[in-house]
């Protein structure tokens, strides 16, 4: 109705980032170098080491060892008032280290050399009025 | 100190600065502080704002939280001067990349007397909305997107340290300690009170192992400088001091470092400004380290020589002449101005004396770094 206050519904997040980019969202894939041999995280056009562009993507198996590790009470809009959130380094089987939020553990129990694998999960999301955005995060295999 | 590639370069001089008084200062906008120390600059200087011909700006922030695109042509409209303006943007290390691109206009001619102003205003909103800006200086589609913030990584890295070199979490304590010494004596600082260990060690943890007290203050601040080329020297009142070169370098993200402690863009930026200008990194040389988050500051110093690895909280008791002005740790990081903040508080230490500190070296190093060091950018000053 002209004149009255309405609520502008605008979502803060980019719908077309996460399309674009939703097979690095939903898998893990390795940029390969075809020139130096460097194995690297995520997929690039370029070798992120030498600047190639001879490089072939290559999917990761998703699991992996936790190398460090903190727990993080820092907050962001995106945060969790109430939840620390814990980020850690994850040795990819594949030999790559990548940046990850772990996931489904109790922080008491971390430790360097704990088996993990990733794991779906919510990263953003335009609640109550739009899109739940997702990623991979990573949790601790299960026995 | 020995010029090795800049021989038939005209010299360059800083002619005045100007600084604000870093903290959250609610009755002050962005204008404001810039005139303000802009202001302080042109009268140190003793020439007119008419004399300005190129205008050299940094903030890091001024677009995501000050809905300001273009800042330096703002800022020349408000100081009502028709001159060149331009923005740098290098993140945390803008103040350094905006003394570069003034330092150039100088060298190329194209400019006689430039001024540069660092300026960040972000107590505007709360510290969530602060903070998810800051976070941006690291790659957004990769680690921003996965909420993965530049504090996380320095809590990574200070475990990684204390780890390797046995360090422990009580000696990390000392580099806070020994910036708020610093900061006691510097009028411009925010966190103008003495530290000790126990105040410190039972500070609230931010990202584990790493707390309150390892992480520099976000502020607001403005810090200003004129540069002159030769033929004006002479006629400034102060006395001159030299930039002699500036060198920079960016790096991988450290998660694809082999070793992620190493400063692998300030050690790259030292060597090309080692194939610049030869000069001696000791103990008692006038150095600026960026210390946003403590751990920075002991990596900075092993990096660039001043001790070897892992002997930062040993070696900085000795350092006299570090980080004078407390440091972004104590005197607070208005971002895009924090390292102006250093070249002004260097400019004043060797001119006279800074926070009553005299020092009598020639040369002095200033050190800026963004992110997870994705950038490293440094200064080199001379008497």
């Amino acid at each position: 109705m002209a004149g009255s206050f309405e609520e502008v519904r605008i979502m803060k997040n980019s719908i077309s980032i996460f399309w674009r980019k939703r097979s690095d969202f939903y898998k893990i894939r390795l940029t390969k170098c075809l020139e130096c041999g460097k194995v690297s995280f995520p997929s690039r056009t370029k070798c992120p080491y030498c600047g190639s562009k001879n490089v072939r993507i290559v999917e990761a198996s998703g699991k992996g060892t936790l190398v460090n590790y903190t727990v993080s009470y820092y907050r962001t809009e995106d945060s969790d008032e109430l939840q620390p959130r814990i980020i850690g380094l994850v040795k990819l089987d594949e030999g790559v280290i990548i940046p990850a939020e772990i996931v489904d553990v109790d922080p008491d129990s971390l430790r360097k050399g704990l088996r993990v694998e990733a794991v779906l999960r919510r990263l953003k999301s335009d609640d109550p009025f739009g899109l739940i955005y997702y990623g991979l995060k990573f949790s601790p295999v299960l026995k | 100190m020995e010029e090795l590639g800049v021989k038939n370069m005209g010299k360059v001089f800083v002619a005045g600065v100007g600084m604000t008084k870093v903290g959250r200062i609610f009755n002050k906008g962005y204008k404001e502080l810039a005139m303000e120390a802009v202001d302080k600059a042109l009268n140190d200087a003793g020439i007119a704002v008419s004399e300005v011909d190129y205008l050299v700006v940094s903030s890091a922030f001024s677009d995501s939280l000050l809905n300001q695109v273009d800042i330096s042509s703002i800022l020349a409209q408000e100081m009502g001067i028709d001159v060149p303006a331009i923005s740098v943007n290098t993140g945390e290390s803008s103040g350094v990349a905006a003394l570069e691109a003034a330092l150039n206009a100088v060298r190329a001619g194209k400019s006689n007397t430039a001024l540069i102003i660092g300026v960040e205003k972000l107590s505007e909103f709360p510290s969530a909305k602060i903070n998810s800006s800051f976070s941006h200086v690291l790659d957004y589609e990769i680690e921003g997107i996965r909420g993965i913030a530049p504090i996380n990584y320095a809590a990574l890295l200070l475990k990684e340290y204390m780890k390797r070199y046995g360090v422990k979490r009580d000696d990390i304590f000392q580099w806070a300690i020994e910036m708020h010494k610093r900061a006691e004596k510097n009028p411009y600082a925010y966190l103008r009170f003495a530290l000790d260990l126990d105040k410190a060690r039972n500070s609230q943890v931010i990202s584990s192992p790493l707390t309150l007290y390892d992480v520099a203050p976000l502020a607001d601040g403005a810090a200003a400088a004129v540069l002159v080329n030769e033929d004006l020297q002479t006629t400034i009142r102060t006395q001159p001091v030299e930039i002699v070169a500036t060198a920079s370098a960016t790096a991988p993200p450290i998660y694809l470092r082999n070793d992620m402690l190493d400063m692998l863009a300030t050690k790259k930026a030292l060597e090309r400004l080692r194939t610049t200008v030869k000069f001696k990194m000791g103990k008692d040389i006038a150095l600026q380290v960026h210390d946003s988050f403590s751990i920075y500051g002991f990596l900075a110093l092993e990096e660039l020589g001043v001790c070897g690895r892992g002997e930062g909280v040993k070696a900085i008791g000795d350092l006299q002449y570090l980080n004078v002005g407390g440091g972004l740790k104590a005197r607070g990081h208005p971002v895009g101005a924090s390292s102006l903040y250093a070249l002004d508080e260097t400019v004043l230490l060797m001119r006279d004396s800074f926070s009553g500190l005299r020092y009598d070296g020639d040369a002095a190093l200033i050190h800026s770094i963004s992110g997870a060091e994705n950038n490293a950018w440094l200064a080199l000053l001379k008497r």
